[in-house]
């Protein structure tokens, strides 16, 4: 790099001298940071003996004190919620619907490993699908866990390897066809969870009895992936010429972020009906789905038009100036940058967005949080274990909402965001 | 309006004409009817202090700025609210900013392929063909896959001409095109656009490079106030200024 910065390729006038050896490595990197002076030194010493006793009590709590037996008791409920109970599918043999959508994600990861060809898309791909293998092999009795549900599991590295060949290999390796086969998807998801009526092996199962983190996750995938369109729209809308668009979208943002979710939620159970004819098949699932999807949207909007602002006049005058008419320069050139530079904000709404559906639970759904928690109340001997299982609950948040991030984290970098 | 203009000898006309151009920004009026015509192939530099208009006027001309009253007739198109007039009359206008104002997400081959793609409809190896040869043309065609903010001032700006370019215009309008530039790129930035000057392109400059004017410039405005206040060739703009004004400004810029 050094010669680089001579012109012509020159040597430089002076020599370089290697850094001072304080500068470099990790006893280097302690001592500038760490014990650079007395009152540093002394601030290192307290908050690693802080740390090291608080580390000290949490393992020997989580090693010999805890007893999850909770969450191996609730188990798959976590994740389907009562979905395959005597209840909601007599003969209890709808187990392997949702599995079929799992299926479809981790052949979706592997589409975009294969697209990719590495890097992160690898990363997470294997990351998730390593996690679902592992499932496979939970030390359940047969009778709890029988040979059908694991080898379902299993299939998943199949479902890997083929979706990896599919983006690698076909011409349906593009991005457009990914996002085709994540809608239709989640479709055939949505179709497969609600059952065909007449059709013995998918005997219809009511909404009301989905649940577990499948709750939580479907609602989030709608809600993401229709909030941020909406949001987009409404965004330019706001900065609309028209005023009458201008004041209705005003109008919208301003109401959807300045009602609690939970007002929209009790809200929803009565006034989206309102919306829809009378014989339309609206289920609590539904009303609350497009609350939440609306609600986020309200604040998406703020967060792309503040990318809008913070845009400079140069860059939409520079593009009218080529000849391009108005709706371009807002898809090529305004939008592009715009949510490139307020990533962290869009993340950081869909994160919010995943722990928001938690909220079902106030019109009676059982998410992953309210499987756990009903099940405390029923089962009172587990009452003095609630804390091991609001602890295991809230890491399964923990782990989606940090593989976001670090995928956010990752396209960030991907795009240069703050370097060109 | 009839269009008279004959078909055979489209040339006989200026290029641009304005006519009485007036403009307020709210209250501020800032061309108080700038008259004035350019002829096919010939270079303007405008001068002037700033605030006096001279980059207003040249950005009406594109109707990147609106005037209020008055025409402006670009190679026969008059300047109306008709959207597509303007369309029209921008793609055969290419406009160098100050600020360079390239596309900071788009690579510079993107940068120069984007207008002639989605506007000119253009096949994108044909794009790519073009935009390579511009590249060229303004010096640095190894820089094509690299990113704006990986480009010094000077190539930025020459990209930004090219990009320009890459329109086929009749016309190309300078905006102040070196003011941001450090002294040892403003060079680099001159010797483009005097080469474009005498492959014959119409060009309207606003800038404070006197040595640059003095050889390139067929004629030279002088704006003060939103009005042009001398119009006249570099040598007797320079040597012998008629108004007082001029001259004081003159006095300023060359010290």
């Amino acid at each position: 790099m050094a010669a680089d910065t001579q012109a012509g390729g020159r040597p430089p006038a002076t020599p370089d001298i290697p850094p001072p050896r304080t500068e470099t490595g990790a006893i280097g990197w302690a001592y500038a940071n760490l014990f650079n002076s007395r009152h540093n030194a002394a601030l290192t010493v307290l908050v690693g003996a802080v740390t090291a006793i608080g580390l000290w009590f949490c393992l020997k709590w989580i090693i010999f004190d805890a007893d999850w037996s909770v969450i191996a008791t609730i188990g798959g409920r976590f994740i389907i919620g009562n979905y395959n109970t005597d209840h909601a599918c007599p003969g209890n043999n709808c187990f392997w619907r949702p599995q079929i959508s799992l299926l479809m994600v981790t052949t979706l990861l592997g589409m975009g490993w294969g697209i990719a060809a590495g890097g992160t898309a690898k990363r997470v791909a294997i990351a998730a699908t390593a996690i679902i293998i592992l499932l496979a092999f939970l030390p359940y009795s047969l009778e709890r866990m029988g040979w059908d549900v694991r080898l379902l599991l299993l299939a998943n590295a199949p479902a890997l390897a083929l979706g990896w060949a599919l983006g690698r290999y076909t011409p349906l390796g593009s991005v457009r066809w990914i996002i085709i086969f994540t809608v239709a998807g989640f479709l055939i998801h949505l179709l497969l969870m609600r059952g065909i009526e007449g059709v013995p092996a998918l005997q219809p199962v009511a909404i009301n009895q989905w649940g577990g983190l499948t709750l939580n996750l479907m609602l989030a995938a709608a809600g993401i992936g229709l909030s941020l369109p909406i949001g987009i729209a409404l965004a330019l809308g706001r900065r609309s010429r028209m005023p009458v668009v201008k004041l209705l979208c005003v109008a919208f943002i301003e109401v959807f972020r300045g009602v609690p979710l939970i007002t929209l939620l009790f809200m929803s159970q009565v006034l989206v009906p309102l919306a829809f004819p009378e014989d339309f098949p609206l289920d609590n699932l539904f009303r609350a789905a497009v609350v939440i999807t609306l609600f986020s949207s309200a604040y998406m909007a703020e967060n792309i038009r503040g990318g809008l602002q913070a845009l400079h006049r140069g860059q939409a005058e520079a593009a009218r100036a080529l000849g391009l008419p108005g709706w371009q320069t807002t898809m090529l050139i305004s939008l592009p940058q715009a949510i490139r530079n307020v990533i962290p904000a869009i993340v950081g709404q869909f994160i919010g967005l995943f722990k928001d559906t938690s909220l079902v639970y106030i019109i009676s759904m059982l998410d992953v949080l309210e499987i756990g928690r009903t099940f405390i109340q029923g089962n009172t001997e587990y009452l003095s274990h609630a804390k091991e299982l609001f602890i295991f609950i809230a890491l399964v948040f923990w782990v989606f909402t940090y593989g976001m991030s670090y995928i956010s984290g990752k396209v960030e970098e991907h795009l240069g965001v703050g370097r060109r | 309006m009839i269009d008279t203009k004959p078909e055979t000898a489209p040339n006989e006309e200026p290029m641009i004409i304005a006519r009485d151009v007036h403009k307020w920004f709210g209250n501020f009026h800032v061309l108080r009817g700038v008259t004035t015509s350019v002829e096919l192939g010939n270079k303007v530099v405008i001068v002037g202090p700033s605030g006096s208009g001279k980059s207003t006027f040249i950005r009406t001309i594109n109707r990147l700025e609106e005037h209020q009253r008055g025409d402006i007739i670009v190679d026969g198109t008059p300047l109306t609210q008709d959207v597509r007039n303007i369309d029209a009359i921008r793609r055969d206008v290419g406009m160098v900013f100050q600020q360079f104002n390239l596309f900071p997400h788009l690579s510079v081959l993107q940068n120069v392929t984007l207008a002639p793609v989605k506007v000119r409809k253009w096949k994108r190896s044909d794009a790519d063909d073009v935009a390579m040869e511009l590249l060229t043309r303004v010096g640095i065609p190894e820089q094509a896959n690299k990113y704006p903010g990986e480009l010094s001032g000077g190539q930025q700006q020459r990209v930004a001409i090219a990009r320009a370019l890459a329109m086929r215009p009749k016309i190309m309008l300078f905006d102040e095109p070196t003011s941001a530039l450090d002294p040892e790129m403003i060079r680099e930035v001159l010797d483009v656009m005097r080469d474009l000057a005498e492959s014959g392109m119409t060009m309207i400059i606003v800038t404070h490079e006197i040595g640059f004017a003095t050889e390139v410039a067929d004629r030279i405005l002088m704006f003060d106030e939103g009005v042009i206040i001398e119009d006249a060739p570099p040598a007797q703009f320079f040597n012998n200024p008629q108004q007082p004004r001029t001259q004081t400004f003159l006095s300023q810029i060359l010290t």
